[in-house]
């Protein structure tokens, strides 16, 4: 049969060519790695490296990443015939288009088969390598792959095969092949946005949205155990994608003609030119001129370059395609910018410039990779070659032409993503262009990226005499990268390119951060330029095309000029690098990733036992802390009194020093005098064996001063709390008394490999050392409190208490606050250019109650939402004062802090805010939950459940700090909104919770007993509360929480008091009980005891 | 100026001998190198135009090196390739502008001047503003050799320019070269014996890397004159000559062949003497041996 005898010489032809075989080794050792590569920094939960749905999605992830090969490989099949210009010899035997398309398909088809039967054999093999943690897997079943391999890979390679090939076919041309390849990257992504779950996981090619999906309600161990059935979503989408490729096809067949020439569909006709017929001979005389060698005429040269090659791809129609398939991408995602907690921001630049920077950037990488390489074979592409290497012009000339002329594209693209950056703001109503922002966004932050990486890709094409072999390459470059920074090999000096410019906030700009930043890319450039100098030495000109000719004539090639830059540019890079070095390594401390550990085992391993030493607590903090936010240092210089508690005499106090480099504490002094013993000093742990004995119940004082330098500059990771605007830090930093948990190593693996015992994040709840402890390493069960801050002049500095009084010293300002009556020893300091809106709030039900100062400082330009806090907080105080107890301080204050951190936190009277997640929300009241309004209320919340009474260091504690403050300020929503908003709250609470169990890998446990896990005491716990209120009443609920303050606040709960000891989730279930009637008391135990699901209330 | 290549030699990676010994002095004026397909001709153009190694052996152009001083080499330099494509979107203005300044005349207005008269010269100057990818293929090799004059060069090479092209155009160019000045050494290999005859002061035959010839063609011609004999024959026929006589080139003519041969008596036999011809030169060299000839100067 004639179609067989084509098929045969078709895998006859492929197997002679060494692609084949590179293709097929590269995706088996890809996929060796495979899994690891696409679930690294995936937090699986329990769910095993080989199971089933692991395999699945990585055999999708591996086949959608490498789609391309098959576009090489199928896309050729066909268009082979013209480009070697065969195709009037095949086309006029007498065979028929059947058996023509049908073997060059079936025969490419197999090569792709074998090909990427790679990705089988690789994560087979992969499964044994001895890397792996054998807990991570279960039993290997090669059925597992085998099933995988035919269900998920090979129907969306069928489709590809055919998409690939038929556009070949069709087209005749090879870009539109490549294309076609982008096309279909595109679609992958749209399908992401699809809000249809049922939709979007039959339209995803790759199926992986659909994997998720058809296993969403599988718990672990079905996940871990089952194999996945080919039935529902999963098998809609695999006959979607089938049923496509046939049709495809069946299109290509219909269409396909024996013609030689390109149809007129796909080619503009070429415009042939007339010729003039002249016999008259002409004689004419060339006119004088010089040849120029200046570096003036190297300029002119380059310039000339620069633009030729930037006209030449601006003039290709593949170029075009990738751009407009761009566009769309980023219309398609920028309807959702900036979206905290379901609620769209309002479109500040930097949403806007995030948002295009996330999605365009793979774009870019597209364009990079695939012109590098169109650009240095250009010549080469149409055999102009010989004549440009035969003339004098440089090599290093041409090829830095080459790279500028893509820069320049990159460079005008982002102007245009500007440009409609711009637009979708008037659009939206949003005039506060940031133009400074836009620029910064992509011009420092992208574009610095692109220029390096396409230098490294002009190098690496110049080096590969085979254009897609050095695309390979390219791309295995930056897995490699990218995998080296996961390991933790990150130092700027090595990590190719350096770190990325560290988050813009609206406060503090790119802040201290810049300047290095400016610094490692110049470095990093200096190299790029070395790599192209270096690659067109290496360039084949001429026809001397092995590896070995051209590296002989690199000698001869290199011109004195080219040295002496070359020269030049080495001595910038080491003086570039060697102050780098000295900021990074001598003024700083550098840590590699593993080095971080051991000292964190180190820690536990030489501490630990002293962690329940007897030791005093703190009892009174007096201290003046001197702000320098332009240098970024500070100094804080006091005394705490510490207090022995216990029932016997105390005769060593045990001092953490915060651990970092930056850090120093002296002149530590005790009253009465104290010997230091700084046998642990490595881990900044000093014991001060007292000259006198500390007796029970007395108290001594503790001098010390704490400064904090900056110098020069760190690696990425720097210090992002003393900033020039926008300070904020909490009394943690200062010194600490005893053993300090945070340290200790906390993910099970790394503990694992030191042998250290498995950590659990809360202590039992009936353990009785920590059930005297309201946080781990409570070192104090309330404080009295004053402190005097200095700060820059036009800066304003906040704590917790009344303000004193400010004045001015120095050309700085000052602040006192104190705090009237006693608080928890958890306190931060604030400090930045803030504007201040004032009020007072007065209590409608208690004529007693005193005043309460309401201010909240905010960025001078994030007016937005301003009155909605102060709504909410008024609102706060009105219900909690009135149904739980009554607020204990003289003010509170809500702080706006940059967006570094994206939390809200609560001390005594004072809330620090962050800039993300409130005030630059852009709430539609009719579409959003006013999360403005919400997050304040819960913060406010914290003042009761947290500060008036604080819960015992046990599990179950975050369920009466977090849980219950959820619960209050969905009351306090509810006054104010529809309860319909509420609903809408809850909904999104579900969505999180569901979310969480997802990822969690450890059992479920109760809400009374919840540890660490934050779907549950504030997803779970959200909607646990709100059906208690529902079921037995909301004055039920409050009447509990009223009497649970009563006896368990701090200051004078009676409970507390006699006990001496904190509240529990034990104790606080009593109450509940005690306000359920009897046939509702089932009701507590479901809601908090069991460790079922919740189910959904959609 | 002259151009002396001397003992050149160069074997492929798979074994093929593509030169071997080759030594020859090129004077100003045109040089034809005359030989079959595969003989080595693009090799030697190629080395001469700085673009390819030599295993062996020197080429000297005046006091340069042209093996190892290639960039001072290519800026007297214009080559014209036997093979070469266009760029089809830009117009042959635009494009010999770049080409100009490629080669260092980046002096603007010299450049406009150079251009200008280069386009006129080759007769494209009315379509200049045209798409190169509509040209024909004889307006392509025109626009081929406009680059390879820009820079007024002092060696030109012109590997197998005619191949292709309608005696037309075939003339035009050949009308082009001969403008050339006096102080130009060219190069031109071709397989088609007329071009070396019109328009070569110089030539050298050279087939499977060796050089089998070389001199004035002139005088090389001489050297058979009245050797030569000619005869019309059957088909059936050719064999039996070939055994008896030394046949040099055999053609047809109306369906017959005609067959040369090379005598130095008067065989008879239906022979005429003929005026002998570079052709016969060319194939005696290539297919016969003829012990006859000597290398003239």
């Amino acid at each position: 049969m004639m179609w067989y005898n084509i098929f045969k010489f078709e895998i006859k032809y492929r197997i002679k060519r060494p692609d084949t075989y590179v293709f097929f080794i590269f995706l088996f050792l890809f996929s060796i790695v495979g899994v690891d590569f696409v679930f690294q920094g995936v937090e699986l939960g329990g769910v095993k490296k080989n199971s089933s749905l692991v395999i699945a999605k990585t055999m999708g992830a591996i086949t959608g990443i490498f789609m391309i090969l098959a576009s090489m490989i199928m896309g050729v099949s066909v268009l082979r015939d013209f480009t070697y210009q065969i195709e009037s010899l095949m086309f006029v035997n007498p065979i028929k288009k059947r058996d023509y398309l049908l073997g060059r398909f079936l025969g490419s088809f197999a090569v792709l088969f074998f090909v990427f039967s790679g990705v089988f054999f690789g994560m087979v093999l992969g499964e044994f390598m001895p890397w792996h943690d054998p807990n991570d897997y279960v039993d290997f079943n090669l059925f597992a792959y085998l099933k995988s391999f035919i269900t998920i890979t090979l129907p969306v390679l069928f489709f590809g095969a055919s998409l690939f090939f038929v556009s070949g076919a069709l087209s005749k041309n090879l870009v539109v092949v490549y294309t076609q390849g982008v096309v279909f990257f595109v679609i992958f992504i749209l399908t992401k946005s699809i809000s249809n779950e049922f939709l979007q996981a039959i339209l995803d090619p790759f199926s992986l949205t659909t994997l998720s999906l058809a296993t969403e309600s599988w718990s672990v161990v079905e996940k871990n155990g089952q194999l996945i059935p080919l039935s529902n979503v999963l098998l809609y989408n695999k006959l979607f994608w089938s049923i496509l490729g046939v049709l495809i096809l069946a299109i290509g067949y219909k269409r396909f003609n024996f013609n030689v020439i390109k149809s007129k569909r796909f080619r503009r006709r070429k415009h042939q030119v007339i010729d003039i017929q002249d016999n008259a001979a002409r004689i004419t005389a060339i006119p004088e001129f010089k040849l120029q060698e200046s570096w003036m005429s190297k300029w002119t040269q380059l310039k000339q370059f620069t633009w030729f090659y930037f006209i030449g791809i601006c003039k290709q129609a593949s170029f075009w395609g990738i751009v407009i398939c761009g566009m769309i991408i980023i219309l398609i995602n920028s309807v959702s910018l900036g979206t905290v907690y379901g609620v769209d921001s309002y479109p500040a630049t930097y949403f806007i410039v995030e948002e295009l920077q996330e999605t365009s950037i793979y774009f870019f990488i597209i364009i990079v990779l695939f012109y590098s390489g169109e650009l240095v074979w250009k010549e080469r592409t149409v055999k102009l070659h010989l004549i440009y290497d035969a003339t004098p012009m440089s090599s290093f000339v041409n090829l830095l032409g080459k790279y500028l002329g893509l820069m320049l594209i990159c460079i005008v693209l982002m102007v245009s993503l500007i440009v409609s950056g711009v637009i979708f703001q008037t659009l939206s109503g949003y005039y506060n262009y940031e133009f400074h922002v836009y620029l910064y966004g992509f011009f420092l932050e992208i574009l610095p990226f692109l220029g390096l990486y396409s230098l490294v890709a002009f190098f690496v094409q110049s080096l590969i005499n085979n254009k897609f072999i050095a695309i390979m390459v390219m791309l295995v470059l930056f897995i490699s990268v990218i995998a080296l920074g996961l390991f933790g090999f990150d130092h700027d000096l090595y990590f190719f390119g350096g770190a990325s410019l560290h988050t813009y906030s609206d406060m503090n700009g790119y802040g201290h951060f810049l300047a290095p930043y400016l610094l490692i890319k110049s470095y990093w450039f200096l190299f790029g330029m070395f790599l192209l100098i270096l690659g067109s030495l290496l360039l084949a000109r001429g026809t001397e095309t092995s590896f070995i000719t051209r590296l002989r004539m690199i000698r001869s090639r290199m011109s004195k000029p080219l040295l002496a830059c070359t020269g030049g540019m080495l001595v910038l890079f080491i003086l570039f690098g060697s102050y780098i070095f000295y900021n990074t390594n001598i003024l700083n401390v550098y840590w590699t990733a593993s080095e971080v550990t051991q000292f964190r085992a180190g820690y536990e391993k030489t501490l630990k036992k002293l962690e329940y030493v007897p030791q005093p607590k703190i009892v009174d903090v007096n201290l003046t802390v001197e702000l320098y936010p332009s240098e970024r240092n500070y100094t804080a210089e006091g005394y705490y009194i510490l207090k022995n508690t216990t029932e016997s005499a105390i005769g060593e106090v045990h001092i953490q020093k915060l651990i970092e480099s930056n850090v120093s504490l002296t002149n530590v002094t005790f009253e009465g005098g104290a010997t230091p013993n700084t046998q642990y000093s490595t881990y900044n742990y000093t014991i001060y064996k007292l000259n006198r004995a500390l007796q029970p119940n007395d108290t001594i004082t503790m001098r010390f001063k704490q400064t904090f330098t900056t110098n020069g500059f760190t690696t990425s990771g720097s210090n992002v709390n003393i900033v020039e605007n926008g300070t904020f830090f909490n009394n943690k930093d200062f010194p600490t008394i005893g053993y300090n948990r945070k340290y200790e190593l906390q993910d099970s693996d790394e503990r694992a490999d030191f042998q250290l015992p498995e950590r659990s994040n809360r202590a039992s709840i009936d353990d009785e050392i920590e059930l005297q402890s309201a946080r781990s390493g409570g070192d104090s069960d309330g404080i009295n409190f004053e402190i005097i801050i200095g700060t820059a002049m036009d800066q304003t500095a906040i704590a917790p208490g009344v303000l004193l009084k400010q004045w001015e010293e120095g050309n700085r300002w000052y602040f006192q606050y104190k705090m009237n009556q006693p608080m928890i020893d958890f306190y931060s300091i604030v400090s930045a250019r803030y504007e201040v809106k004032e009020d007072r709030w007065l209590s409608k039900t208690d004529a007693t109650s005193h005043p309460v100062d309401l201010e909240i400082y905010y960025h001078a330009d994030h007016h937005y939402n301003i009155d909605r806090m102060m709504t909410s907080m008024k609102a706060s105080l009105d219900y909690y004062s009135a149904n739980f107890s009554p607020y204990q301080y003289e003010q509170i204050r809500i702080m706006e802090f940059p967006r570094y951190a994206q939390f809200a936190q609560s001390f005594p009277g004072t809330v620090p805010f962050s800039e993300a997640i409130g005030f630059v929300l852009d709430i539609d009241d009719e579409k959003d939950v006013d999360m403005a309004f919400y997050v304040t209320a819960h913060e406010l919340a914290h003042q009761w459940f947290g500060m008036q009474v604080e819960a015992a260091n046990v599990q179950g504690r975050h369920l009466i700090l977090e849980t219950l403050s959820q619960y209050a300020a969905i009351m306090v929503l509810k006054q104010h909104y529809s309860e319909e908003k509420v609903q809408q709250f809850l909904a999104l609470q579900y969505k999180k919770y569901r979310e969480g169990q997802g990822k969690d890998a450890s059992q479920e446990p109760s809400l009374a007993l919840v540890e660490n896990q934050d779907y549950i005491y504030y997803a779970k716990g959200a909607i646990a509360m709100h059906t208690l209120q529902e079921t037995i009443g909301e004055e039920a609920v409050n009447n509990a929480l009223k009497q649970f303050l009563e006896d368990w606040n701090s200051l004078d709960g009676t409970l507390k008091t006699l006990t001496k000891r904190y509240a529990t989730t034990k104790d606080l279930l009593g109450y509940f009980r005690d306000v359920t009637p009897n046939d509702l008391q089932h009701i507590i135990t479901e809601l908090f005891e069991s460790v079922e699901e919740l189910k959904g209330n959609e | 100026m002259e151009l002396i290549i001397d003992n050149l030699s160069k074997t492929y990676s798979n074994g093929v001998k593509a030169l071997q010994n080759i030594s020859l002095e090129i004077p100003k004026g045109m040089f034809g190198l005359l030989g079959p397909n595969g003989a080595g001709k693009s090799t030697l153009m190629r080395t001469i135009a700085t673009l390819q190694e030599a295993d062996q052996g020197a080429v000297l152009f005046g006091e340069l090196d042209v093996l190892k001083q290639k960039n001072e080499v290519r800026k007297m330099l214009g080559y014209l390739p036997q093979q070469f494509g266009l760029y089809p979107k830009i117009s042959a203005e635009v494009l010999l502008n770049h080409f100009a300044i490629l080669k260092g005349i980046t002096n603007k207005s010299e450049r406009k001047d150079v251009v200008s008269a280069l386009l006129h010269k080759t007769n494209l100057y009315d379509v200049r503003r045209q798409n190169l990818g509509g040209y024909s293929g004889g307006m392509k090799q025109r626009f081929g050799i406009a680059q390879a004059l820009l820079n007024n060069p002092k060696l030109l090479i012109v590997d197998e320019p005619t191949a292709g092209l309608d005696p037309v155009e075939r003339n035009r160019f050949y009308n082009i070269l001969s403008e050339l000045g006096e102080n130009t050494i060219v190069i031109l290999s071709t397989h088609i014996v007329e071009d070396v005859k019109e328009l070569c002061t110089s030539m050298a035959i050279i087939n499977e890397g060796k050089v089998l010839l070389k001199g004035n063609p002139l005088k090389i011609i001489e050297d058979l004159e009245g050797k030569v004999y000619q005869k019309t024959i059957e088909k059936p026929q050719l064999e039996s000559y070939k055994k008896e006589y030394q046949v040099i080139s055999e053609r047809l003519f109306l369906g017959k062949p005609i067959i040369h041969i090379l005598s130095d008596v008067n065989p008879g036999n239906g022979f005429s003497l003929v005026n002998a011809d570079l052709e016969d030169v060319y194939f005696s060299q290539i297919f016969g041996n003829s012990t006859n000839l000597k290398s003239a100067i």
